[in-house]
């Protein structure tokens, strides 16, 4: 997968740019609305990253170019302002996500690999690890050949950990991703546990290999080099 | 009362006591005048007569004349003419009539003559009756040129003031367009208007720096923490051992709480600043929804839920502002919750009762809608949720109310504070403490 990183703030695209290239992505990075829009003509991606708040311009501009210049590429919008006109106007003018600063990377990767199933693939895709398999457009998991009856949460959980395998995932990147921005004030925690024991357990029950280990002190990890 | 009516009838007021007053002025000047004048005429008539006697003629035919001449004897009295005012009654047309009779006495030589004439005058109570009638007509042609002319000149003098009362009603704070007024020569309305544009550009420009604010402060505060946040991920990943990922984590947790209550902030300041447009929303919907969201932490934390839910319920509130009220009723329900509790839940056209057993709070309820206020002092929350549901409320005319009771809490929020939904007419009764029973 090819991504534009748009994004003023350089430390900030250091960290997107690492973890993307730990992904095995391809990617460049815009600092600002005319180098963006030299790449997009030039080049095409997948996936564009795009801040709304950039220094010579606003992310909106960057969205009526693509639209006019019909590039048909997956946007996600990284913005720090969650105002709601901002996530309405840009999902209306044809982005396809919207994520609000700070988030997790793994949280980025897991809403990147969404639009880009969406976009490429036209959402019939089949995550297939070992004797795991995911169907994304029917929502079902296979284990060895059987289904699981898996809850809607244990499925989202699940497909995270697939898309981010061999990382360590905070509990507190595993509750936004499962309850969104009204995470608020809940012992989260607590629910992620039961949440990861149900799926673990229900995956052993079907013999399945116990992929998903606890990192002491963090979280859990997926971890795609057990046997 | 409009003003104009209110002037045109104090007018009006004083118009009529002044013309009662002036008609009994001019009824008893008018009746002063007759006698007077009729006097002279009388004694001047009686005059000439007594000239006459006095030159010597006894003759004088006066029949037919309302003149008699007598001889009297004796001295003339002290003063030589007298006024008498008697009633006669007149056959003719069945009346007392007012007569007035002038008496002089002259000496002519050694004969004191007395010389009476009269004259009837009329009485004042029959021109006073005229004077009335004139009164009563000219009070209805001044009051209807009152009022024609009040309206007609109130619609050319209060112009400006009733384009200025639109342009107030019409004023948009978030839309920024400075309010156009009438120019005027009028004082009071120039005052006026000054003062108006004042303080509506005032308010523009504090609510466009509040705003500006918010949005700032939250760009410059998120940013870096996005950076943080990315940072310690990518360190996450360095192959660390048990102690450092621990601390990791509480940076990670820590960063995250900032970033919320800096969200919170800046929604509060939201609401203060009344960012927020109502719309008529499908508040019943959004409610199962916004439950459905909680089901399975509801069922990890083996909550029993009752809920009743009436439907087509529509309320005017913001659609945004509705999910987070319902999202921090419900999650706050769910974690002040002991395992294996309840939550009882009630939506009706009037109100919502969210009920949930638990352990006494150990805040005053007051103090449980102040920011930054925690009860069980439970380190995840931020303190503004409860804060957040008042300011709501307040932005969108409900109002909310806490109370505890045998180890169950319940926040009730009373919609359409107004009355402006006609639905289900409101308690006029307090807010009597809600005791559910748990199921």
């Amino acid at each position: 997968m090819k991504v534009l990183v748009i994004e003023d703030n350089r430390q900030l695209a250091d960290s997107i740019c690492n973890f993307l290239q730990g992904e095995g992505y391809v990617y460049e990075r815009a600092h600002d609305v005319k180098t963006a829009e030299d790449k997009l003509l030039m080049f095409s991606y997948d996936c564009i990253l795009l801040d709304l708040m950039l220094p010579d311009g606003s992310g909106f501009d960057i969205l009526d170019f693509i639209k006019n210049k019909q590039i048909s590429s997956g946007l996600l919008i990284i913005s720090a302002r969650d105002a709601l006109d901002d996530k309405i106007n840009g999902l209306e003018n044809g982005a396809d996500d919207y994520l609000t600063k700070p988030f997790h990377l793994s949280e980025l990767n897991a809403r990147l690999k969404a639009i880009y199933r969406r976009k490429k693939l036209e959402g019939t895709d089949t995550i297939i690890f070992n004797d795991i398999s995911l169907d994304t457009d029917r929502m079902e998991v296979l284990v060895n050949d059987t289904p699981l009856d898996v809850t809607r949460k244990e499925y989202d959980l699940l497909l995270y950990f697939l898309i981010n395998k061999n990382r360590v995932l905070s509990r507190q990147a595993i509750a936004t991703h499962l309850w969104g921005d009204y995470t608020d004030n809940l012992a989260n925690f607590d629910f992620v546990y039961q949440h990861v024991k149900n799926l673990r357990k229900k995956i052993s029950a079907a013999r399945g290999a116990d992929y998903i280990e606890t990192v002491y002190g963090v979280g859990y990890k997926f971890n795609a080099n057990k046997v | 009362m409009k003003l104009i009516s209110k002037i045109t009838f104090w007018y009006i007021v004083i118009i009529v006591l002044i013309m009662c007053l002036t008609m009994f002025t001019a009824r008893n000047s008018i009746a002063k005048h007759i006698r007077e004048h009729e006097t002279q005429r009388l004694t001047a008539q009686n005059d000439s007569i007594g000239a006459l006697l006095l030159a010597g003629v006894r003759d004088i035919n006066t029949t037919g004349t309302p003149i008699t001449i007598t001889r009297i004897t004796g001295n003339i009295p002290h003063s030589k003419t007298q006024v008498q005012e008697t009633e006669h009654y007149n056959s003719h047309i069945g009346r007392n009539e007012h007569r007035l009779n002038v008496i002089s006495w002259y000496q002519a030589g050694n004969d004191t003559y007395k010389v009476t004439s009269y004259n009837y005058v009329t009485r004042s109570y029959l021109y006073f009756s005229s004077l009335v009638w004139t009164l009563v007509w000219k009070l209805l042609l001044i009051a209807v040129a009152v009022v024609i002319s009040g309206a007609l000149l109130s619609r050319y003098l209060l112009s400006p003031f009733r384009h200025t009362m639109s342009a107030i009603k019409q004023f948009d704070i978030t839309k920024k367009d400075k309010v156009r007024l009438m120019q005027t020569t009028t004082k009071e309305f120039k005052e006026l208007n000054c003062f108006v544009s004042h303080m509506t550009d005032k308010a523009i420009e504090d609510y466009t720096a509040v705003k500006e604010f918010s949005e700032n402060a939250s760009h410059e505060l998120q940013t870096p923490l996005a950076v943080l946040q990315s940072k310690l991920e990518l360190l996450a990943e360095t192959g660390i051992d048990e102690p450092q990922a621990k601390l990791i984590e509480e940076m990670q947790i820590a960063i995250e709480k900032l970033s919320r209550i800096n969200r919170s902030l800046t929604l509060l300041t939201k609401l203060d600043n009344l960012e927020f447009k109502p719309s008529q929303i499908k508040f019943c919907r959004l409610a199962k929804e916004v439950v459905g969201m909680y089901n399975d932490r509801i069922e990890l934390k083996q909550l029993k839920i009752n809920s009743r839910m009436d439907s087509g319920i529509y309320l005017n509130i913001h659609q945004t502002l509705a999910e987070i009220l319902l999202n921090n009723l419900i999650s706050n329900a769910i974690r002040h919750n002991i395992e294996g509790g309840s939550i009882d839940l009630e939506l009706t056209n009037s109100h919502l009762y969210i009920s949930n057993t638990g352990l006494p709070p150990e805040l005053p309820p007051d103090e449980l809608f102040k920011r930054f206020r925690k009860s069980n002092q439970s380190a995840e929350s931020t303190g503004l949720g409860l804060a957040i549901v008042k300011q709501i409320c307040e932005v969108s005319n409900f109002e909310v109310s806490y109370d505890y009771h045998e180890s169950w809490h319940h926040i009730r929020v009373q919609f359409n504070k107004e009355g402006d939904f006609k639905n289900e007419p409101r308690p006029d009764h307090g807010y009597p403490p809600l005791i559910l029973e748990p199921a």
